[in-house]
């Protein structure tokens, strides 16, 4: 296993080239903004806004671009990601503060995503041509052609506007009444999680309440990839020979896709997976835009909109290694199923 | 997909449902186990705390209240602003404010909705000439400080707070923050520093200014200032009084002589998330982006507040503030003007209008538009565009000020609820006269004039230029709109074109001086004339600096305005700047925005007073 | 030049592209899905030819600003003379969704085929120089990938000023990387064949090599991707339009129309649904239109997949 951990720590060194690179191309663009637009960030009132050239060369926005980079990567490099001005806190805090929403959803939405996304594959597969595999291959291709604010926006006026059943937020009130009162414990974070382990149902109901239409909303939009690539890996796998002779020997046409297809059809799926990521980020920006959701999405999209640049920097150097590392990931992994695939 | 695959899909479904449905049943499982906690008396006279049901508010809409109270012992606002920061002496935006006014206490305080009359708060005395605390002509004011009120670090407030809170202020004085409202009286400079940034203030005036004499704080100020002014200036969040060790243990000033110049004009706030108060709510927990929430403080010296917890949420979806607001989750919302109808005549939900705010906005004309302005054509008056000084033609102003249609704008943009004042000082504060002269719509004359306008060449060769308006600003926008419309339909040569940008393009082009006709608001820093004949009209005011726009008679009457002392000599400057602004059409006051306030029926207590960054909780109570 | 003529008297139907294309008219044939996607996409360019009898734009203004009717904000229910009905703001929304239709295709076609043209440059230098070239470029290509593609366009159209124009920009500086791997990978393979080494043992310039025999021998995976890209094109321009940062208010942009429509999801507590009209009808017309290119591209999709070709 030394020749893997050589290439691990490899592709991790791989990692520094690009995020420099993206620090430098979201840098750029933010130097086409004049001084006065990049401190409207600080100027919210006329009365500022008649300082604003001492403000300017408080914050050092009037310096040579160069010079602004390097003191911002050497402050990154001591660990100081800068502050937050659309927050009001240091970046860092943001994250910290941040992370917990936009994980929950993702930890809810990935396996539900990959599961339907699977499923529609496999029936695709098996029916082809047929009207299983119509249905099937509808159903991902409308998911996939919805605008993701779009279907939020009927997610809740149906469920909230009309039903009240599932309202935006993370918590309603009275929970959060609870989860900020002294008895409570905070683990991680997310109150799915945290509350088992406080042992509080009414939080983890009124959190899974919370969680469901925007995760029911990555779900519909995000299957399609997955069920794609389910749907053609299963179809190479059903021509296969080994196929084709257990079908001669009288196989339960059951037993051949349940047992050994399916098994292998999966393999491919995996490679999935930083679509995947880079998906549920994209979907993330909008959905927790739509659902009052404060999480790195959010943020994101705010921050970006107010040339809040230290904080697009950052995010976009979050995304850079999330992205990745998934990708790392993927790779080791479907050499570690996939003998035949070696890494190099 | 077999048969027991849809089954568990379907069962998984239905199980989803189904919380929803349960969770969301009215008073299922969302009923609290705490009880309507009775109101409590307020154990001191002061009469600002005391609550008692308004009757004062100048039109109420009320529905019979019959259902039940929520969340009884809470009060929980939705709105969009977020604060900036918690520092005192930094803040100086509304919702900062709203926040830190809940927090913190000042020296003196508004009398409930009244502006120019005070209550003892951290002091135990109102100054006034008449009981011996204004000496000097007005320079020497002394405040007697009360004891026994604790901050919420435990420790008592000393008269050393007092002093060291103002004096912080000062040291503090951060780029474009509310620092110059004290550095003005105390020090007579508007900052501690030049425009290069050099520093120009020694630290012993600073120090001299505040002093502690046994158990009283006296203020020495440079010159004379109108007391009224001086009250209003400390009756709001920059003076609040802090917990001086509480300050210096968060990184604040260390209220050496030494040192502060290290604590001047810093990049962030040092207080920003401290809470360093001794006010009726103390801090819970400030979630950025979400909402604050306060904690009741036991031991408020006024006895404690009638809700363990005032919660500021943070919702920026109208759709969510509205169902929160109509479902009674929330007891108070923002509720933008256009979604008015939504609202009103709702059960449960009160609604107070026609409160006039301290605001207002004009339509300024540019006297030397930068010449390389993208937004003025070829610069020239040869039809193509305007030359820089196009608006220093007197006629010209006249002609758009006649030109505009208020009446129809205040009544489409702003659904009527708005007024027009004559001069920059709005409805409610001294010098404020509504039969002053003003311009009203007058096609007819407009056109006279437009033909007179530069000899007659304006109306020869046409123009061209851009107004411009920030995105977002619906108002904004109508007004533009309406003047391009008016103008446009005078003559086919005049061209006006309308263009929307984001809030920074609009401020580099505001500060860059390349906008030819602006349109921009301003608030209340305090409630006084000054405030607003300043930035209207004097040379260096801010919106007046932008213009290029310097009448010399006008500055020295500016000038008296804050050095003259007495009440009814001030209304009488007021009086003549408003002619001269008349006269001088620097720039045309278009609207003061009348308030409205939505609240739940069971909230009872509540006052408008308009120079409050927000919700007052404390005489507050639900039932 | 023996060799040279050699290459060129490839029979047409012999010739890669035209297998291609005679394989994907065949998939349109069989797929009832790809000919609904077919008639759809029909539907939706015959409403754009016919955009201004449809909706007659005020003379001597600009087609692609909706006309408003008052200035009241809150949202009028559909009438007779407004089919569709007033979102907030009175901006019609009948004329918005005609007009609409004629964004979106400039939106989807300029948005790909500029990313086209960025990328199958790029990656065909990539791919047939090699080397360092090709190692600097798939390194700029990793740096677009590793940032989200929405946030990636904001920042630009952002930085570039708001305006369609610009988010269409936007959308090319974002989509080109897609291109780049593919035409990357596609010349590699081509590189190896016969006809290119032969090409290049005669010595023709690099630019004749790359132009006449790599590139329309390895082209036709970026134009299957194409047609499946011009539906998520137009999403992410509304998506731009929706979060406030896209086409300028009151131009006739579905997702604008949508953003408008926010304040209105929830209606009056009579009439939860009250103003319905706000966001069905624009956000039916985007769903549909991409739904339209993503069937059809669908069909094209098993082109792309090795295993599955000439079956």
């Amino acid at each position: 296993m030394g020749s893997l951990a050589t290439y691990i720590a490899r592709r991790l060194l791989l990692i520094i080239p690009t995020l420099l690179g993206v620090s430098i191309l979201i840098f750029a663009i933010s130097m086409v903004f004049t001084p006065e637009q990049r401190a409207a960030l600080y100027v919210t009132s006329p009365k500022a806004a008649s300082k604003i050239y001492q403000i300017i060369k408080k914050y050092g926005l009037d310096r040579p671009a160069h010079e602004q980079y390097f003191t911002w990567l050497s402050n990154v490099l001591r660990g100081n990601l800068g502050y937050s001005k659309s927050m009001n806190i240091p970046v860092i805090r943001a994250f910290t503060d941040l992370w917990p929403t936009s994980v929950e959803i993702a930890i809810y939405a990935a396996p539900f995503i990959v599961l339907v996304g699977v499923k529609l594959g496999k029936i695709s597969a098996i029916y082809r041509d047929k009207l299983p595999d119509h249905i099937a291959r509808v159903l991902a291709i409308v998911g996939w052609s919805l605008p993701t604010f779009w279907s939020a926006i009927i997610l809740l006026a149906i469920f909230y506007g009309w039903l009240g059943w599932f309202p935006p937020g993370r918590l309603g009130p009275e929970a959060q009444a609870i989860v900020r009162s002294s008895e409570w414990v905070t683990y991680t974070g997310l109150y799915t999680i945290d509350a088992l382990l406080n042992g509080n149902l009414f939080v983890f109901i009124d959190a899974v309440r919370h969680l469901f239409l925007p995760v029911l909303n990555l779900v519909i939009v995000g299957n399609a990839g997955i069920m794609r690539v389910m749907r053609s890996s299963m179809l190479e796998e059903l021509n296969k020979e080994y196929v084709l002779a257990a079908r001669s020997k009288g196989v339960a046409e059951r037993d051949i896709i349940n047992k050994h297809v399916t098994r292998n059809a999966l393999i491919p799926v995996v490679t999935m997976a930083g679509v995947l990521v880079a998906g549920l980020m994209t979907g993330l920006v909008i959905t927790e835009t739509v659902f009052e959701l404060k999480g790195l999405g959010y943020w994101a999209a705010h921050a970006a909109e107010q040339l809040d640049i230290p904080s697009v920097l950052a995010f976009a150097l979050f995304t850079g290694v999330v992205f990745v590392i998934a990708n790392l990931i993927v790779d080791v992994l479907y050499a570690y199923i996939d003998p035949r695939v070696r890494l190099q | 997909m077999s048969a027991k695959d849809w089954g568990i899909a379907i069962v998984l479904l239905i199980i989803g449902l189904l919380i929803g449905y349960f969770a969301a049943g009215p008073g299922k499982v969302t009923t609290t186990t705490v009880t309507q906690t009775s109101v409590k008396t307020v154990t001191t006279t002061v009469t600002a705390g005391a609550p008692k049901p308004t009757t004062t508010a100048p039109k109420t809409t009320t529905t019979a209240p019959a259902e039940k109270v929520k969340n009884p012992d809470k009060l929980i606002v939705a709105t969009i602003g977020e604060p900036e920061t918690l520092d005192p002496a930094w803040a100086y935006d509304t919702a900062s404010g709203e926040v830190i006014f809940n927090m913190y206490e000042t020296l003196i305080f508004f009398d409930r909705e009244k502006v120019d009359q005070f209550v003892p708060i951290v002091a135990t005395k109102v100054p006034s000439f008449e009981n011996g605390l204004v000496k000097d002509g007005g320079k020497t004011i002394i405040f007697p400080i009360r004891k026994g009120i604790k901050f919420h670090s435990g420790r008592e407030l000393t008269p050393e707070d007092v002093e060291y809170s103002l004096e912080r202020v000062m040291v503090m004085d951060r780029d474009g923050g509310p620092s110059w409202m004290l550095l003005d009286p105390l020090l007579g400079v508007e900052s501690t520093r030049d425009s290069d940034g050099n520093i120009v203030v020694k630290f012993e005036d600073i120090d001299k200014a505040v002093e502690v004499e046994g158990d009283n704080v006296v203020l020495h100020l440079k010159k004379p200032y109108p007391l009224t002014t001086l009250l209003q200036i400390l009756s709001q969040t920059w003076s609040s009084i802090v917990d001086k060790e509480c300050a210096i243990k968060h990184g604040a000033w260390d209220g050496k002589a030494e040192t502060w110049t290290k604590y001047n004009n810093p990049d962030n706030p040092p207080l920003q998330e401290a809470d360093c108060g001794s006010g009726p709510f103390k801090l819970g927990v400030w979630e950025h982006g979400k909402q604050v929430v306060l904690k009741r403080f036991d031991d408020y010296w006024r006895g404690p507040a009638n809700f363990t917890e005032f919660i500021i949420m943070k919702v920026d979806e109208w759709s969510t503030r509205k169902l929160m607001f109509l479902k009674g989750d929330v007891d108070m919302a923002y509720v933008p003007r256009q979604h008015a109808k939504e609202v009103e005549g709702a059960p449960g939900i009160r609604v107070y209008k026609n409160l006039p705010t301290l605001s207002n906005a004009a339509l300024f004309f540019n006297f030397n538009i930068s010449a390389t302005s993208p937004y003025i054509g070829s610069g020239k008056l040869d039809g193509n565009g305007v030359p820089p000084d196009f608006f220093q033609d007197k006629n010209l102003r006249k002609a758009f000020a006649y030109a505009i249609d208020y009446d129809t704008y205040i009544k489409e943009a702003w659904f009527g609820e708005a007024i027009r004042t004559p001069g920059p000082i709005p409805k409610g504060l001294p010098g404020y006269d509504p039969n002053m002269p003003m311009y009203n719509y007058d096609i007819e004359k407009a056109k006279e004039l437009f033909q007179k306008a530069w000899d007659g060449k304006v109306w020869d060769k046409g123009f061209k230029f851009s107004i411009l308006y920030n995105t977002g600003n619906e108002q904004r926008k109508a007004l533009a709109e309406m003047i391009k419309d008016k103008v446009e339909s005078l003559n086919p040569k005049f061209h006006i074109e309308v263009k929307a940008v984001e809030w920074p393009d609009y401020l580099k082009a505001m500060v860059r001086g390349e906008l030819p006709l602006f349109i921009i608001g301003w608030l209340a820093d305090y409630p006084d004339p000054y405030n607003f004949v300043f930035p209207y009209m004097h040379s260096s005011g801010t919106f007046a600096a932008w213009q290029h726009y310097k009448n010399p008679k006008v500055d020295e009457l500016v000038e008296k305005l804050i050095t003259t002392t007495d009440q009814q000599k001030r209304i009488e400057i007021c009086k003549e700047l408003t002619k001269i602004y008349y006269e001088d059409i620097p720039s045309i006051i278009v609207y003061q925005p009348l308030g409205r306030h939505y609240e739940r029926t069971w909230v009872h207590g509540w006052y408008y007073n308009p120079i409050y960054p927000g919700v007052y909780a404390y005489p507050l109570w639900k039932g | 030049m023996s060799v040279a003529k050699e290459v060129k008297k490839v029979p047409l139907s012999e010739r890669i592209w035209f297998k291609e294309l005679k394989f994907m008219a065949k998939r349109v044939r069989e797929s009832p899905l790809s000919l609904a996607g077919l008639a759809i996409i029909f539907f939706y360019v015959v409403l754009a030819i016919l955009a201004p009898y449809l909706a007659p734009p005020k003379p001597g203004r600009d087609p692609f600003e909706i006309p408003r009717y008052g200035y009241v904000i809150t949202p009028s229910p559909p009438s007779p003379e407004h089919p569709f009905g007033l979102t907030q703001g009175q901006y019609d929304l009948f004329y918005g969704c005609i007009w609409g239709t004629v964004t979106a295709f400039r939106v989807g076609l300029l948005g790909v085929s500029g990313s086209i043209l960025i990328g199958l440059t790029v990656g065909a230098i990539a791919g047939y120089f090699g080397g360092k070239i090709d190692e600097i470029l798939m390194r700029i290509v990793d740096i677009v990938y590793a940032i989200p593609g929405l946030i990636l366009a904001m920042a630009f159209v952002l930085a570039l000023g708001q305006s369609l124009d610009n988010v269409i920009i936007a959308l090319m500086l974002v989509g080109w990387a897609t291109y780049a791997r593919l035409t990357r990978a596609g010349v590699l393979q081509v590189k190896q064949e016969d006809y290119v080494e032969a090409a290049r043992a005669i010595g023709s310039p690099h630019r004749r090599i790359l132009l006449r025999h790599i590139l329309p021998n390895s082209i036709f995976p970026v134009f299957v991707v194409a047609t499946l890209d011009i539906g998520s094109m137009v999403l992410t321009a509304s998506a731009l339009s929706f979060l406030g940062i896209g086409a300028p208010l009151g131009y006739a942009d579905w997702g604008q129309l949508i953003a408008l429509s926010r304040n209105w999801l929830i209606g009056t507590p009579e009439n939860p649904f009250e103003y319905w009209y706000t966001y069905t009808y624009p956000g039916i017309f985007i769903f549909t239109f991409v739904l339209g290119w993503n069937l059809l591209g669908d069909a094209f999709r098993d082109i792309l997949d090795p295993t599955l070709r000439r079956r």
